[in-house]
């Protein structure tokens, strides 16, 4: 059996006392944590142990926490999966070593998970988004996740997650690794083979520009877009500067797609990889993107966030679900939101959460968290990181 | 087709394609600038209705049973929820500074020593581009956040302020259209609290009104009782010597009736002393007069005059040796009838031949404790806080059988307070009781050697 809770308060010791009250009694094998980034981890990870015992506790910071009760980001929420049945709780695999090389960490633990998986189990992976703060350097998760799929090899992986921040500012994060909190650590949960996972991967962006080729690029750094400096080129899209304080503001308007598979097919959300762009650098005319897995020749589009196109993604995607699990043991819904999506720094007129809390078919016991980077089975294939989506998935028992 | 037609055709095909682009990076790039007016215009509305939401939620915490110190954290909780800050704390001007009443955030911890701020503003707000000044600093300083949103009400001496790590999409810059959230949520957390502070005097003048009309009530029937018994008893014994009796008492007779008007008489009177005496309670409590007296002799002095009620009685009282370098700071009329009050009680409910103790203790933080313990009838733990108020007689039948209208504990509870002190009851029915009176260290010194 599994059960969800959630609670807010500013004090964690009466935000775990909630949540306990709510989960009631009874042996547990497993917490999943999903804790609002203005707690501190520790007194957290206290009153859990307090509340429950010396069960393993999985999970991290989270910029807001979203759940049937309720949902939000002002980083006093509290969400917790408690898993109490041997038979459909998920083996942990950690790695503490993302910071010297984050595609080694993630080689390291995909080795480590081939070694409990079956080929198609369910993994659930966690791991800190933030590196340092200042200067913003991330974890990022193409590398993790790339370096996850080199160590465990050919056999395929259901591999979902995301990554955990405190807050919108990507000012932090950092894990539950099941024995205490660190940073710069991937968890990964491996479920039984009798669990299945029904995933939906929301978009909510759409192509603004024509096919662009970077012609060059160092990293997360893009230079030049069709040989001329690619700041310069978004500039002009936009119609303003961001040069100075206003390179943050990138973030929040546009993103470079790449397009999957035929470039001239009709526009399909799911074709699309997207990247959000860390910042501009009006010195060099380049900008950073969150992720490191764009390369020279790569063509790529401007693309533009459109709520009404997110709203209606995940509209879809809930339905999709909804079909999906219905006549099934569900055993859970997580919903791994990008934190950008919410309100406040979207500027959708309606909370995106509020679609999936009120969508998701009632008797799936349902937790969500606003992370910074999803990681989601892409087109058929392997999993890949994404940015600017809301990836909804279900586990449910094999029929 | 020819190749020069074929030429003139992929130039055709080239500038269409380009036109195409064009066009499409055009419509693109309006289209993204409309995307992106169209979000900054929401952030802006939800911006303003922030201020309307963020007052709408805190005005249910005025329905709900918090006190107004409770209510500072759930309206911080509500204020970060709706402004997407950092930090946020509730500040309340004591002397020259502010102390922190409440706080909450990342890392926010409240200083415990007042924050000094010489001239607090009634609205300020720091920026990047703030020039380091006293005032930006004292405030950035509260929470230490680089990045603060500050509201001063100087009529209440209440500030807010709010406070942010970064200045980024999400926790944008203050400026000065932040006055209407900031000043709003302050007098919303100043209404509210103003509110519950009236509610509660309201509660507890209500509740001290009820109290007082049942002491009342319990008063009069109290007070009939105890007045009848000895007014009957002089009635009778007086009728029954007036000339013209139908009695006619021997002279013997006389003697033993007169002397029970006398009894009944004394015990009247004493009823009356009683009573004077609480009610003359709220005048003379501000005019007590300490003196620092050596505590064995106050406590001596104070058993020897209940002795003789003791042996009346059969019930011994031992007091335990006391430092005769001990002195207290006492008034010493009303502390003498503390303990008289406690040690006549204690004699009053003891068995006959069983012994009432007095002792002195000395605490750790210098303070004193002196303690009447006594093998009595003792009561329920759940009557004792009936028997500190005044009038009560838990038990009626025992009040007839030991007198008194049950004015002597809740006088010495409040003399022992009006010394800074407490009376504190233990009680075990059957076993007996122990109270205990307790002194602060500023009322009690050791005499220093002549």
């Amino acid at each position: 059996m599994i059960s969800v809770a959630y609670a807010k308060h500013s004090d964690p010791a009466t935000a775990v006392r909630g949540c306990a009250a709510s989960l009631g009694t009874g042996p547990l094998e497993m917490l999943l944590v999903f804790c609002g980034g203005k707690h501190d981890p520790h007194v957290v990870l206290s009153a859990l142990r307090q509340a429950f015992g010396a069960v393993p506790v999985v999970g991290g910071s989270a910029a807001g926490a979203i759940a049937r009760e309720g949902f939000g980001y002002s980083g006093f929420e509290l969400g917790i999966i408690a898993f109490r049945d041997p038979a459909v709780t998920p083996r942990c695999v950690t790695t503490r070593e993302l910071l010297p090389d984050e595609r080694a960490g993630g080689a390291a633990l995909g080795m480590r998970v081939a070694e409990v998986a079956h080929a198609d189990d369910v993994v659930l992976l966690f791991f800190d988004s933030v590196a340092l703060a200042s200067p913003l350097r991330l974890h990022p998760a193409s590398a993790i996740v790339d370096g996850f799929h080199a160590g465990f090899g050919e056999r395929p992986v259901c591999l979902i997650g995301g990554g955990l921040l405190t807050d919108m500012n990507l000012a932090g994060g950092w894990v539950f690794d099941g024995a205490a909190v660190v940073k710069h650590a991937a968890v990964a949960l491996v479920f039984p083979s009798l669990v299945r996972a029904e995933t939906a991967v929301m978009h909510g962006c759409r192509p603004v520009s024509t096919f662009m080729e970077i012609t060059r690029i160092d990293g997360a750094e893009v230079c030049e877009l069709d040989g001329r400096p690619a700041l310069t080129v978004i500039e002009r899209m936009l119609g303003l500067p961001l040069g100075g304080s206003r390179g943050h503001e990138l973030t929040l308007t546009a993103t470079l797609g790449e397009k999957q598979g035929d470039p001239f097919a009709p526009y399909d959300e799911n074709a699309y990889v997207n990247r959000l762009i860390l910042r501009a650098n009006p010195e060099t005319g380049s900008v950073t993107l969150f992720e490191q897995d764009f390369a020279l020749g790569t063509r790529v589009q401007i693309m533009s966030r459109d709520n009404s196109l997110m709203l209606e993604s995940v509209r879809r995607g809930v339905a999709e679900i909804n079909r999906a699990v219905a006549r099934s043991e569900a055993l859970f819904g997580l919903y791994i939101d990008c934190a950008g999506r919410g309100s406040a720094r979207s500027g959708a007129p309606v909370e995106e959460a509020a679609l999936v809390q009120t969508g998701l078919d009632p008797a799936v016991p349902l937790l969500g968290f606003y992370s910074g980077v999803e990681i989601a089975p892409f087109a058929e294939g392997r999993s890949r990181p994404l940015d600017w989506t809301g990836v909804l998935t279900v586990l449910r028992r094999r029929a | 087709m020819s190749d020069g037609a074929q030429e003139i055709m992929i130039g055709q095909l080239e500038r269409e394609l380009a036109y195409y682009r064009r066009e499409c990076n055009d419509l693109g790039a309006r289209l993204l600038r409309l995307q992106e007016e169209q979000s900054q215009t929401f952030r802006e509305a939800r911006r303003s209705r922030t201020v309307a939401k963020l007052i709408r939620e805190a005005y249910r915490l005025a329905d709900g049973e918090l006190t107004p110190a409770e209510i500072g954290t759930p309206m911080l909780e509500i204020i970060i929820e709706n402004a997407l800050c950092d930090g946020a704390a509730l500040l309340e001007e004591q002397g020259e500074g502010f102390r922190i009443s409440h706080a909450i955030g990342v890392g926010v911890e409240a200083p415990s020593h007042p924050v000094a701020i010489p001239s607090p503003p009634a609205f300020f707000y720091t920026t990047a581009r703030t020039p380091i000044e006293p005032l930006a600093y004292e405030l950035t300083g509260i929470l230490r956040l680089p990045y603060v949103l500050w509201a001063y009400d100087k009529p209440t001496g209440r500030a807010l302020i709010l406070g942010n790590r970064s200045e980024s999409n999400v926790s944008r810059p203050f400026e000065a259209g932040d006055q209407e959230l900031i000043e709003g949520a302050l007098s919303v957390y100043i209404d509210i609290m103003l509110r519950k502070q009236a509610e509660m005097a309201l509660r507890g003048a209500k509740s001290t009104a009820e109290r007082a009309s049942a002491a009342r009530a319990r008063f009069l029937a109290t007070l009939t009782h105890e007045l009848r018994t000895p007014l009957n008893a002089i009635v009778g014994y007086s009728e029954m010597m007036v000339p013209g009796s139908r009695y006619d008492p021997s002279p013997a007779d006389r003697g033993r009736y007169t002397e029970m008007i006398l009894d009944a008489a004394h015990y009247l009177l004493k009823l009356a002393d009683g009573i004077l005496d609480y009610s003359y309670l709220e005048q003379a409590l501000p005019s007590l007069r300490p003196e620092w007296l050596p505590a064995g002799k106050v406590i001596a002095n104070t058993v020897a005059l209940a002795s003789g009620e003791g042996q009346s009685r059969e019930v011994a009282i031992r007091a335990f040796a006391i430092d005769p370098a001990l002195e207290l700071c006492i008034d010493p009329v009303r502390f003498r009838q503390v303990l008289h009050n406690l040690l006549g009680n204690a004699v009053k409910f003891s068995p006959a031949g069983s012994t009432v103790e007095v002792a002195l203790l000395q605490g750790d933080d210098g303070g004193i404790a002196v303690t009447v313990r006594d093998a009595g009838i003792g009561m329920r733990p759940e009557d004792i806080p009936r028997a500190l108020e005044p009038f009560q007689q838990l038990d009626h039948q025992a009040a007839r059988s030991f007198g008194g209208a049950g004015l002597g504990l809740p006088i010495a509870k409040r003399l022992v307070e009006a010394h800074g002190g407490e009376l504190s009851i233990e009680s075990w029915p059957g076993t007996g009781t122990l109270a205990t009176v307790t002194l602060p260290p500023e009322r009690v010194r050791l005499r220093l050697e002549d």
